[in-house]
């Protein structure tokens, strides 16, 4: 978790589950609509999302959910 | 038991997985038919559950009816 300019965050999350192009697409728009969310990139080759988002808003957890509640898994594991 | 009937824009295995995980969460007997894009979930809750928890994957949903 980097925090660069007082709120805004950066962070990595692992994301399963992704097979193709649109599951990254659909990620990344409906993330990306979230209140607070400034930027979000899918990696569907390093099963990945890097969030950039304002910390007032958003954290790990709500961003692991709403990448549960679409129906991908979140692993916090590591 | 009504079975409640979906349209879902699902495009490949990765996002029927997705609605297949969302809705092994709300523990109810459903059937996934990617090809034809359609979700079929039997359930004798409201559909309305089912509407706001698939368009939650993202995914173009519309109600199509009830059985």
């Amino acid at each position: 978790l980097m925090c660069i300019l007082g709120d805004l965050c950066s962070l990595t999350v692992p994301v399963e589950g992704m097979t193709c192009d649109s599951c990254v697409q659909t990620i990344e728009s409906q993330i990306g609509r979230e209140p607070g969310i400034i930027h979000i990139k899918v990696s569907l080759e390093h099963k990945n999302a890097t969030v950039i988002y304002d910390q007032g808003l958003h954290s790990l957890q709500s961003l692991a959910d709403a990448i549960e509640d679409m129906g991908f898994e979140a692993d916090m594991a590591n | 038991m009504a079975t409640h009937v979906f349209f879902v824009d699902m495009t490949c295995e990765g996002c029927s997985g997705a609605v297949a995980r969302v809705l092994k969460k709300l523990d109810v007997k459903f059937d996934i038919d990617l090809p034809n894009k359609k979700v079929l979930i039997e359930s004798d809750k409201d559909k309305d559950v089912f509407l706001e928890a698939l368009k939650k994957t993202g995914k173009t949903v519309t109600y199509i009816n009830s059985k």
